[in-house]
């Protein structure tokens, strides 16, 4: 909300700088977001008369006008503007004076007319960004008078007000803060209750949603334009001038803090009733829109028809217009919720519904009203008929209750005394009703009805008190690791692993969009009942979709080696059951390209995603072709019997480019929320060991896995270690038909409890090389 | 006799010459052959040991030792000088401003990099780790947080809902509750974890976002150690000169609550306060709440009290790496990953 300095001033004496009053309301929790300055303050810019306007004589878009600076003589000015008459007031800039962008008036010849200054613009006084010609003057301004009589010098502040503080929703409501806090005294606009009466004219049926209702009848009313001070006011905190008796409400609302609403009374059929709306009742508001409305709507009403939504918008067909004469002027309690619903569901915020909905305070409902009708009487002629008619109860204040101040001083840590705790309270408009040493119980102003319970006592003593003088503590207290501490030292050693062969960590988002979706990979997903945007309609079933988004926006930036992985949480349909995810893609070349230990670029394969796995410390990893169809190969990953997931490389359609795109998306294991597993020391081998190889010419068919099986079947203890080092086929080699692949391994013979003699390994390395050639039928090689 | 030179001693100065000459290796071995080898000129007098007269023999003998003695040390001095040179010298051509073998380092994200150092810092202050759902049920998001059935956060508008009426979780408070509803106080934990609100994307604002979020309840937990907690993470953080400032706000959740602010001039922001967190007391509401849900008095408020506090993660970063941009964080562009290799 926009405070007008100024204004603010009125009710209690200020710091005397506005970064102090900035710096005391923001330390005490009421956030200044911006400060700016308004009004017009120069020195020689005066109010002057335009007394007669000729043609320039040689030139045809100037005028030459003869203007009242009230010094008694008149003055010649040139100016180039065309939308004032003769007789009305403009600001005039005199020789000497300097307006914004240093701008100095000089008396000066014009096209060879002299000119002893300048009219202005609203523009050319800073008082607006744009403007089209003159500023023109109201009628009162005094002739003569520093233009800054007229445009008050005022700083704005802007403030952030806490959804529990509405009370300070108004400048005398900040002005009582302040006064709060700088212990100055608060001087309130002096208003009395109003004389009330209960009439057959408002009736209250829903007294939920509405549990007080007052109406004052004014005749007489002259509607018309504001006064320049009430202009000046609204026009400091950003409000347009409507015409003098909505300008007052507004007034009002903006002083007091309680919102009202001014009818024209000639226009109602009959007394008020506050109801619920009727099921698909229709309402016309006063910005010309038809609203359609439910029995959770509040609505004023005549016997005929809608005339206002309760505390939200008032009605096209009984607001005040220029016709109008006689008015009743609304001031309520509306229940908050309720206004927030209709306001929301309507699409209707307005400063009345923004209060309303926060909770006005119940004990300035009648004198807003009464303070409305005084200046109604002043400035539009209003004469008061009858008492002020009221319907239903005003909330009860709010319940008194006791501070205990050992408790005050525990929860702060450090010692408040009890007399400056009850000077704080006492402060904000509380009552001390009685109390000892050790406590005391308070009264609570109708105001703060967020003051409910000891706790928010506290935080009011330390909001003045100052946090700044309480000293920090660094009290500690040991806990034991807990499972997610497991997790995530886990998943932080799966990262390290990771970035040290070189792979980028990325960090996609949980939602994920429609065409992610379709695209295969996640054809089911929980969708959110109210997405935002189409990039964001579903949680994740898995993170490969978006890994593949990360993946083509690098290969659009060119980068030629990618390698990516992410782990986060998937979450599984139907019922978003969340899982954590580890997944890697590589695409592009190996690390470092060409260079010139390498030689020519090597894109990366299916064997560098398996070594990377591998190197994660995760146990050996089996791989079993599986069926997908969005990868050209794909493999489950298996750790023993346990599928962990799926990887391989995707079919180019999916890829989205011509280098080959090797994924692999894992779950990762559960076991790891229970205690660590601790690695037990097994003794050093001691005794040396010998390698002997064989080199074998296989069917291209024959894999790896199948040779593995038959060399290490068990029935060699002394083999301790089989290495594949050489592997070429057809391709590689013109002396290799295509059907046929060479293979080598490096065998290691080894026990741990003597040195082995070289005949028995030479026998042990025969019955393999034999066992081979059986069971295999591949040619050996020496 | 004794005036001259015996022969042997004559031999082993030709040998020691040869040697201490010799070029290479090959030149040594050939020195060795001749002299030690088993018909070299040295070895031949082992043979004519047994011509010698029965006195002399000793004489020779010890002599023969200590030729055989020397001439053996000097090639392997000068063996092991030669082998020196060799290698210096087949080294001295190489050129030591070739580009090692390449061997990339990756980047974790720098989101994980905030992650890891707050986690550490807290850590060192003893607090453990704490985590709940994603997806969360309104009761623990709001009801349980002290927040009005008919507050705005839980409208439409602001909090993404699931089909059946759960949500995205709006912050990481969540945990607290999960984490007072499974434990009994004392309580010291950190949750991190990513939050979710319904606002349009811009520079400074993501559908998904991440916190950690503090909680310790214990008997006498203060406002003095909420601010000692936070002064010496943010301290650590953004350096000891950092200026903080606690600001009272206002939290459901929380009551006293704050926001904090930081000063330094290491940062970009320099001479401006900048808001990194909000905190405060826990709100009895909240532990009455939790007692109602445990159907016990475990949380009674008149004997714990407890501090709870939301850092972003997002933001952090964003300050302390100079990052403009919010959605640079779920890009994933390796020019920007690869900027924060640490």
């Amino acid at each position: 909300m926009k405070f007008s300095v100024n204004w603010v001033g009125e009710f209690v004496e200020l710091p005397s700088d506005n970064e102090a009053l900035a710096d005391l309301l923001t330390l005490a929790g009421v956030e200044i977001e911006g400060i700016e300055n308004h009004g017009a303050n120069f020195e020689h810019v005066v109010v002057a008369q335009i007394n007669s306007s000729t043609q320039h004589p040689n030139a045809d878009r100037l005028s030459v006008c003869q203007v009242d600076d009230g010094s008694g003589t008149l003055r010649q000015i040139v100016c180039g503007a065309k939308n004032y008459q003769v007789g009305e007031k403009v600001p005039l800039a005199l020789p000497g004076a300097v307006l914004p962008n240093d701008f100095k008036i000089k008396a000066s010849k014009l096209r060879g007319v002299e000119s002893q200054g300048m009219l202005c613009s609203a523009k050319e006084l800073a008082l607006s960004e744009e403007s089209a010609g003159l500023l023109i003057l109201s009628s009162e301004a005094k002739i003569g008078a520093p233009i800054a009589e007229v445009f008050p010098h005022d700083t704005i502040l802007d403030v952030e007000i806490t959804p529990n503080r509405s009370d300070l929703l108004s400048h005398f409501g900040l002005a009582r803060e302040i006064a709060a806090l700088t212990g100055k005294p608060l001087r309130p606009p002096g208003i009395a209750e109003p004389a009330t009466s209960e009439g057959d004219s408002v009736r209250i049926s829903a007294p939920n949603e509405c549990p007080f209702y007052s109406i004052q009848r004014l005749e007489n009313v002259t509607v018309g334009a504001s006064p320049d001070w009430l202009r000046a006011k609204l026009d400091a905190v950003g409000l347009r001038s409507v015409n003098n008796v909505v300008d007052v409400t507004n007034f009002v609302m903006l002083e007091l803090g309680q919102p009202l609403h001014a009818f024209d009374a000639d226009k109602l059929a009959g007394g008020i009733t506050v109801r619920l709306a009727q099921p698909n009742e229709k309402f016309l508001a006063l910005d010309g829109r038809t609203y359609p409305l439910d029995p959770k709507n509040l609505l004023i009403a005549d016997t005929q028809r809608g005339l206002a939504i309760g505390g939200v918008m008032g009605g096209e067909e009984s607001g005040v217009s220029a016709t109008t004469r006689n008015v009743l002027l609304e001031s309520a309690y509306f229940l908050p919720s309720s206004i927030r619903r209709t306001a929301r569901e309507l699409s209707l915020p307005s400063d009345a519904s923004y209060r309303f909905e926060r909770g006005v305070d119940p004990g300035m409902i009648l004198r807003a009203s009464a303070r409305a009708v005084q200046l109604l009487g002043e400035i539009a002629g209003a004469t008061v008929v009858g008492a002020t008619i009221v319907a239903g109860e005003l909330p009860a204040p709010p319940v008194g209750f006791a501070l205990r101040y050992a408790r005050c001083d525990a929860l702060l840590g450090v010692t408040v005394p009890a007399a400056a705790v009850d000077r704080i309270l006492e402060g904000f408009g509380l009552e001390k009703l009685g109390g000892t040493t050790e406590q005391s119980t308070w009264k609570i102003p109708s105001h703060r009805s967020d003051l409910r319970r000891e706790v928010d006592l506290i935080e009011e003593v330390v909001r003045v008190y100052g946090i700044g003088r309480i000293p920090g503590s660094t009290r500690s207290c040991f806990s034991a690791v807990s499972a997610a501490d497991r997790v995530y030292d886990f998943e932080a050693k799966l990262r390290q692993r990771l970035v040290a062969r070189g792979f980028c960590e990325a960090r996609t988002s949980a939602l994920v969009g429609r065409d992610s979706l379709g695209n295969g990979f996640a054809a089911e997903a929980v969708e959110l009942r109210n997405p935002l945007s189409e990039d964001h309609v579903a949680l994740r079933p898995s993170l490969l979709p978006g890994l593949l988004g990360a993946f083509t926006r690098n290969v659009r930036a060119g980068a030629k080696s990618i390698r990516l992985f992410e782990i986060g949480r998937a979450f599984l349909p139907p019922d978003a059951a969340e899982n954590r995810r580890l997944v890697l893609l590589l695409s592009g070349s190996a690390p470092g390209g060409a260079n010139w230990r390498a030689g020519r670029a090597r894109p990366l394969d299916l064997y560098d995603l398996k070594g990377a796995l591998d190197a994660l410390g995760l146990g050996p990893l089996r791989w079993e072709r599986a069926e997908n169809a969005n990868f050209a190969l794909a493999a489950g990953i298996y750790s023993e019997t346990t599928l962990l997931g799926l990887g391989g490389q995707l079919s180019s359609a999916h890829a989205g480019g011509p280098a080959p795109v090797l994924v692999a998306e894992l779950t990762l294991p559960n076991e790891l929320e229970s205690a660590p597993r601790i690695r037990r020391f097994q003794e050093l081998q001691r005794f040396p060991a010998s390698t002997r190889d064989i080199a074998l010419l296989a069917p291209a068919a024959l894999t790896h896995a199948e040779i593995l099986a038959s060399l290490t079947n068990g029935e060699e203890p002394l083999l301790a270690e089989v290495q594949l080092f050489d592997l070429f086929n057809g391709a590689d080699s013109a002396n290799l038909d295509d059907g046929r692949k060479s293979l080598a391994y490096s065998l290691t013979y080894q026990d741990k409890n003597r040195t082995l003699i070289h005949d028995e390994v030479n026998a042990a390395h025969d019955r393999i090389r034999q066992r081979l050639q059986r069971d295999l039928k591949v040619e050996l090689r020496e | 006799m004794l005036a001259m030179t015996h022969p042997l001693e004559e031999l082993r100065d030709a040998a020691l010459a040869e040697i201490s000459s010799a070029p290479n290796e090959a030149a040594l071995d050939a020195a060795r052959v001749r002299f030690l080898g088993k018909s070299g000129t040295i070895s031949a007098w082992s043979e004519q040991m047994k011509t010698l007269a029965k006195e002399e023999r000793p004489v020779v003998g010890k002599l023969l030792n200590q030729v055989r003695g020397a001439v053996t040390a000097a090639l392997e001095a000068v063996g092991e000088k030669v082998r020196a040179a060799q290698e210096t010298g087949a080294l001295a051509s190489l050129d030591i401003s070739l580009p090692g073998t390449p061997n990339e380092l990756g980047a974790l994200h720098p989101l994980t990099q905030m992650l890891d150092r707050s986690i550490a810092l807290f850590r060192r202050m003893g607090f453990a780790l704490a985590a709940g759902p994603d997806v969360e049920d309104e009761w623990h998001c709001f009801d349980a947080l002290n927040t009005a059935p008919d507050h705005p956060a839980r409208n439409e508008a602001d909090t993404f809902y699931l089909p059946d009426g759960r949500l995205l979780r709006t912050h990481t408070s969540t945990v607290q509750i999960r984490t007072m509803e499974s434990a009994a106080p004392p309580i010291r934990v950190i949750a991190p974890g990513a939050a979710f609100r319904r606002d349009e994307v811009d520079a400074t604002h993501s559908a998904q976002f991440h916190q950690i979020e503090g909680l310790y309840v214990d008997r006498g937990v203060s406002v003095a150690d909420l601010k000692g907690t936070l002064e010496y993470f943010l301290r650590e953080l953004f350096g000891p000169d950092t200026a903080v400032r606690f600001r009272p706000h206002y939290f459901p959740f929380t009551e006293p609550s704050f926001e904090i602010d930081v000063k330094s001039k290491a940062l970009k922001s320099g001479e401006k306060w900048i808001e990194v967190c909000g905190c405060g007391m826990v709100h009895p509401a909240v532990f009455e709440e939790v007692n109602r849900a445990r159907g016990d008095t475990a949380y009674d408020p008149e004997d714990w009290t407890g501090f709870a506090f939301g850092l972003g993660m997002d933001r952090l970063a964003m300050i302390l790496f100079d990052i403009p941009d919010i959605r640079l964080f779920a890009q994933n562009d390796l020019r920007f990953l690869r900027q924060f290799v640490s």
